[in-house]
């Protein structure tokens, strides 16, 4: 356990990184490529004021028609999504890693809000989890990725809240963390987290067709 | 002769301070990593029973840990022991010198880490007190 805790928080973190990085810049091009090859008419049209403007009305809570027909969804849509950001970055156990192998800091969130802020998430994955198995609607979009980024994601925090509070041996669910994160890191080009890269490019796409072609707002 | 019971008071009054302060820097007394330079503690203060672990580490080289510093690096020929990690490793370090949570966590787990040996973790090292 101790040499794959060492192999995690090494070899494997720089894989992770690495993979990630590269991941994403191949996806971003192979995706601009494509859509310049199949939709090049439609590219020429991009608008950047129309996705602007959609895309602040969209990152606002209840700021767009979709977030305010079903509240509660939205309100743990966007905990959820803030807390998966800043708790990794801002984590002092992950700080410290950095600072001890390379003399990287920058400021952490107190331990106690940290906590808090992953037990969201936890419960968040809770309620994405039930979601998914008791609405039809959801239920019926629902595909096999949906499950393993679902899981990925679960997994990763539920193991941190339970390596933070020294829940079980804290060696193995330490090394269980570190593991699930890097899976995580690595899955998001190549699986539906990518939304995290074309999320923004697909409301921008959308935006400029409701904005310059069909006058209307999309949001 | 008048001063004589100053001397007669001071001498075992000194010797009992000195025996005292010894005393309390006494390695066999302790539980835990110094904390006392650090303002405010995030996490408890990381188990380390001194004289257990280094027979169990089979640590006899005091430099081991007790480093010393030659242009800027790490001179392990010299003994510290007795001096403080914090008078070099101040808690907030400036550029180049290595911070005291650093130094600790250097020097904690990336030994544990070599050796294969130790705890690692945060959660292993970082425990509330037994109560």
């Amino acid at each position: 356990m101790h040499a794959l805790y060492d192999l995690a928080v090494g070899p494997l973190a720089w894989l992770a990184f690495a993979v990630f990085i590269l991941g994403s810049i191949y996806r971003l091009m192979s995706m601009r490529a494509l859509a310049l090859k199949k939709d090049a008419a439609f590219v020429a049209y991009i608008s950047w004021p129309h996705a602007i403007r959609s895309l602040i009305h969209w990152v606002t809570p209840f700021g767009a028609l979709g977030w305010r027909e079903n509240p509660g969804v939205t309100i743990v849509t966007f905990l959820f999504h803030i807390c998966l950001f800043v708790v990794p970055l801002f984590l002092m156990g992950h700080i410290v890693l950095f600072d001890t192998f390379h003399g990287w800091s920058w400021p952490a969130l107190p331990d106690g809000v940290a906590d808090t802020l992953s037990i969201v998430v936890v419960l968040a994955c809770a309620y994405f989890l039930w979601r998914r198995l008791s609405v039809p609607e959801v239920r019926f979009v629902t595909r096999s990725h949906d499950w393993l980024v679902l899981a990925l994601v679960g997994a990763t925090f539920l193991t941190g809240v339970l390596a933070y509070h020294r829940i079980g041996d804290n060696l193995f669910m330490t090394t269980l963390h570190v593991l699930c994160g890097e899976a995580m890191l690595v899955a998001i080009p190549f699986t539906r987290l990518s939304h995290m890269l074309f999320g923004f490019f697909s409301r921008g796409y959308i935006a400029s067709e409701f904005g310059s072609v069909r006058f209307a707002k999309d949001w | 002769m008048k001063r004589l019971p100053f001397t007669r008071l001071l001498l075992p009054a000194l010797a009992v301070l000195l025996l005292t302060a010894s005393g309390a820097f006494a390695q066999q007394d302790m539980t835990h990593v110094p904390t006392e330079a650090f303002k405010k503690l995030t996490r408890p203060p990381a188990a380390f029973a001194h004289d257990t672990h280094n027979e169990k580490a089979g640590l006899a080289e005091c430099t081991a840990c007790h480093h010393g510093e030659k242009d800027g690096k790490r001179d392990p020929s010299s003994d510290t022991a007795g001096i403080p990690c914090s008078d070099c490793h101040a808690v907030a370090a400036k550029p180049g010198k290595t911070s005291l949570e650093r130094a600790f966590h250097r020097q904690c787990m990336g030994c544990h880490l070599t050796q294969k040996k130790g705890p690692v973790t945060c959660g292993d090292c970082h425990k509330p007190a037994a109560k």
